[in-house]
């Protein structure tokens, strides 16, 4: 960045010379600007695309892992987001960990009881 | 010589034998042929034909010895009282060996004739029948008649002569009579009983110890009294422990070991559990004035009285608890929160160094200690209605630590200092509150990239993680994991780009975030009208985001983002760190000299707080100037043009980043609300498996169950019981309003 800055000195002195250079790069068009933005840090938060937040079959949120693997994961150091989201052709979502359980049982959403057949999967 | 039974004449062999049993038991000389066969004389008379004449042998030979020691009883008492004790200790030596030979002596008899007929050691000790009548061995017979012709006449005599002998040693440290007499003498009560089976100092008890131990207890509260004439405690207690070992050196003097601790406990008795209140007195001033000296002899005195100590344990835990208490309490200034902690543990250090120094690390003394901290630690002003800010200044503390600007400090020094914070966070109550604090500002360094570095940070979290369990430390964790997942986003995402060959403009960087591990709450996230200059960024990364992850939905967190932002209207170009939302602000004047809040907050549709603190923040760094003091929609805001700086990069987002009193107020409802549910969830779990529960012992299991990250306040878990009733996961049983039951 220091050289940037030493190269950007010279022409904000004079802002006639860069004129005279017919470069098209950024640096000679910078000078004219008052505020150029360089780098920028952000931050997002993500969480599953979901209608409830909580998984109405183990009833935590769906951005926790689900209560079996919270128990498994208790002697792992950083909580693998192993456990992921499914979605339903009835746009319901749940763990797929419980999910996968309850299925063995009984092929219906627990919610509103249409066939159960997967929409999408959560990565 | 045949050992064949042959007849024998008793009188004349008796004659013969009775001369050198004089012999013997006077310790007059005696040569070995003549032993020899007065050894084998007793063996031919228990073996005598036509009858054994052991039982007349035994007879006469008590006759002697009673005869002698009634002789040697004469010559003592003819010594006169002066030489009574000299005399008696004389011929007791002679005697006591003399009857040794004899039973020698006597070995046939004692081996044959006695030994089977003597009670087996079960009978002895079970049976308790009734021995007078029976024989004894020689030996044992000679210690008999010396106690019954020879004690039991003199005793009485004897041991008030041994007590005087004693109180003289009390007085001048010195007797008249010989030591060697005096102890003799008192020994030879227990020597004349060793070959008892059992009841060996039963004499020397009865005799002499109870008549002593009474004499000396006298003598101690006679001591006592003089002493406390000085009405000095520390002088009375010097004067008590050295008066103890004296008479413990007295007793090894002259006295049975058996009778040392009995002394001690006779003394201890009448000079310090006798004058408990006076010692008393003087314990306030004392442990106030921390006089080592006066705490450790207190301590060793209260030690052997029962139950003395718990006033010494109270005051000594007032004492650290108020000291506790004026090294925390009117901090003021910045720096409040290091001046906490380092007090606090300089104050814990201190007295546990000194429980370990004066009261040997007692247990009775921890405990105080730890009761004190606790106390301190969780110390709610204002009469327990305002909470205690210890969680939020530990955690300061931490963050203080941990961030980059810490300087002049070592890796180690600040390791060292990281693990001894946790002496206080184990004092803490409110667990829930600092992991609330310690989590926000985690987040904050995490983000903001000050965190000096990972190790110390990984480090910190894993001695939470063993004071307070993987519960608690679970999202602080996962926090971790979001950054380094972030770090690989950010690589791909650049890979990306650079294989569409598409141009941001800026360097983009990127934390995304998993919800509901950070503190930050999606009510934070309030409209915002992005800059153009960001869109794209935007964007690219929402689209490459989607391709790779399937059902996410990202939001951004603009509070929380930083821009770089270069200066390019001034006589230097600065490169400024800030806000989004400051640098948004600063971009509308690129085209135009003057803006009002109004028009900004329009424009960027952001709500007046946010105008009225990131505007605020700009003009107090000098980059805009306002033209009302306060702002307000109608203000108008300029660009300075002459702004200058010495230095041309820097960071302005301190002054937005600081904790607002409202955040610590909004982190302390948050946490209200945590407990409620926490409380809830605990209640429905005890009453699933309990069934039914009486009031209080619901009331014992949730308080149990949450001593880990908080202690609950009663009224709240009988609020949680309430709201726990109306939502119908219990009910109160029919019988009782103080028992509930669990509903299906």
């Amino acid at each position: 960045m220091r050289i940037e800055e030493g190269k950007a000195v010279s022409p904000s002195k004079s802002p006639t010379m860069a004129d005279g250079v017919e470069r098209m790069d950024n640096e000679s068009i910078k000078p004219e600007k008052m505020f150029t933005l360089k780098k920028w840090n952000a931050v997002a938060m993500w969480s599953w695309d979901v209608e409830c937040d909580t998984c109405a079959i183990c009833r935590v949120q769906v951005m926790d892992a689900c209560l079996r693997c919270q128990a498994e994961s208790k002697r792992d150091f950083y909580g693998k987001q192993d456990c992921v989201v499914v979605w339903g052709e009835c746009n319901h979502s749940f763990h797929y960990c419980c999910m996968s359980l309850w299925v063995k049982q009984n092929n219906r959403c627990p919610l509103c009881q249409q066939e159960w057949s997967i929409q999408r999967m959560g990565k | 010589m045949s050992l064949k039974p042959r007849t024998v004449d008793f009188n004349a062999t008796w004659t013969l034998l009775q001369e050198t049993i004089h012999g013997v038991i006077t310790l007059a000389h005696v040569p070995r042929p003549v032993w020899n066969d007065r050894f084998s004389d007793v063996y031919s008379l228990c073996v005598a034909h036509p009858e054994p004449m052991a039982d007349r042998l035994y007879a006469e030979t008590k006759l002697y010895l009673t005869n002698h020691v009634a002789k040697l009883l004469n010559e003592v008492l003819e010594g006169g009282d002066a030489h009574l004790v000299k005399n008696y200790f004389k011929y007791w030596t002679d005697y006591s060996i003399g009857a040794r030979y004899l039973h020698s002596l006597y070995l046939y008899l004692n081996q044959q004739h006695i030994k089977t007929q003597k009670l087996s050691d079960a009978e002895i000790i079970y049976g308790g029948s009734d021995t007078a009548g029976e024989q004894m061995e020689i030996g044992e017979l000679a210690l008999e008649i010396w106690r019954s012709g020879m004690i039991s006449p003199l005793g009485y005599k004897l041991v008030k002569l041994l007590l005087e002998a004693i109180d003289e040693d009390r007085l001048y440290h010195t007797t008249t009579l010989p030591i060697d007499a005096v102890k003799g003498t008192i020994l030879s009560f227990v020597e004349v009983q060793t070959y008892k089976k059992k009841g060996q100092l039963q004499l020397y008890q009865e005799l002499f110890e109870e008549p002593f131990l009474n004499s000396s207890g006298e003598h101690f509260k006679r001591d006592a009294a003089r002493l406390l004439e000085s009405k000095d405690v520390s002088l009375y207690m010097e004067k008590v422990i050295a008066k103890i070992d004296e008479e413990l050196f007295r007793a090894r003097k002259f006295l049975h070991p058996s009778s040392l601790p009995k002394i001690t406990q006779r003394c201890e008795t009448h000079m310090v559990a006798e004058h408990l209140l006076f010692l008393y007195s003087e314990c306030k001033n004392m442990v106030q004035g921390e006089r080592k000296q006066d705490l450790s002899n207190m301590y060793n005195l209260l030690k052997s009285v029962p139950n003395a100590m718990s006033v010494l344990v109270e005051t000594v835990l007032d004492h650290i608890k108020s000291q506790g208490l004026v090294a925390v309490n009117n901090l003021q200034g910045e720096s409040v929160h290091i001046h906490f902690v380092e007090n606090l543990l300089e104050v814990y250090k201190k007295y546990r160094q000194l429980i370990q120094e004066v009261y040997k690390g007692d247990q009775n003394f921890m405990g105080a200690l730890d009761k004190a901290c606790s106390s301190v630690i969780n110390y709610r002003p204002s009469d327990g209605r305002s909470p205690s800010r210890s969680p939020e200044l530990l955690a300061k503390y931490c963050d203080t630590l941990l961030k980059k600007s810490t300087k002049g400090i070592s890796e180690s020094e600040v390791d060292e200092k990281l693990s001894q914070s946790i002496i206080i966070f184990k004092y803490i109550d409110d667990k829930d509150i600092f992991q609330k604090f310690y989590s926000r500002m985690l987040a904050k360094r995490l983000i903001h990239q000050q965190t000096q570095s990972m190790d110390a940070e990984e480090a910190m979290i894993n001695r939470l993680k063993q004071a307070c369990g993987y519960e608690f430390t679970n999202k602080l964790h996962r926090m971790f994991t979001d950054m380094s997942l972030s770090g690989d986003l950010n690589n791909r995402f650049s890979t990306f780009l650079k294989n569409d060959s598409i141009d941001l403009g800026i360097t983009f960087n990127i934390h995304v975030l998993q919800a509901g591990a950070w503190p930050f709450g999606q009510s934070n996230v309030t409209s915002f009208a992005l800059p153009q200059q960001l869109e794209r960024s935007v964007q690219m990364f929402e689209s490459f985001y989607h391709k790779r992850f399937n059902g996410r939905k990202l939001t951004w967190l603009h509070h929380l983002c930083q821009a770089e932002l270069r200066l390019g209207y001034l006589k230097k170009p600065y490169l400024i760190t800030m806000q989004t939302f400051q640098m948004a602000i600063l971009l509308m004047f690129e085209t135009t000299n003057s803006l009002t809040c109004g028009e900004i907050r329009d424009t960027l549709q952001l709500n007046n707080e946010q105008i009225q603190r990131y505007a605020n923040s700009l003009v107090e760094c000098k980059f805009l100037l306002a033209d009302t003091e306060e702002l307000s929609s109608n203000t108008s805001l300029r660009l300075n043009t002459e702004y200058s700086n010495k230095r041309t990069r820097f960071r302005i987002t301190a002054a937005v980043q600081k904790e607002t009193p409202q955040e610590v107020e909004h982190t302390m409802n948050s946490v209200e609300e945590d407990r409620k549910l926490y409380l809830q969830a605990a209640i429905v779990r005890i009453m699933k498996s309990r069934k039914v529960l009486k009031h209080n012992a619901l009331i014992q299991e949730v308080c149990a169950q949450s001593k880990v990250s908080f202690a609950p306040s009663i009224p709240m878990i009988k609020k949680c019981i309430e709201a726990l009733i109306d939502k119908q996961y219990i009910e109160r049983t029919p019988h009782s309003s103080e028992e509930y039951s669990y509903v299906a």
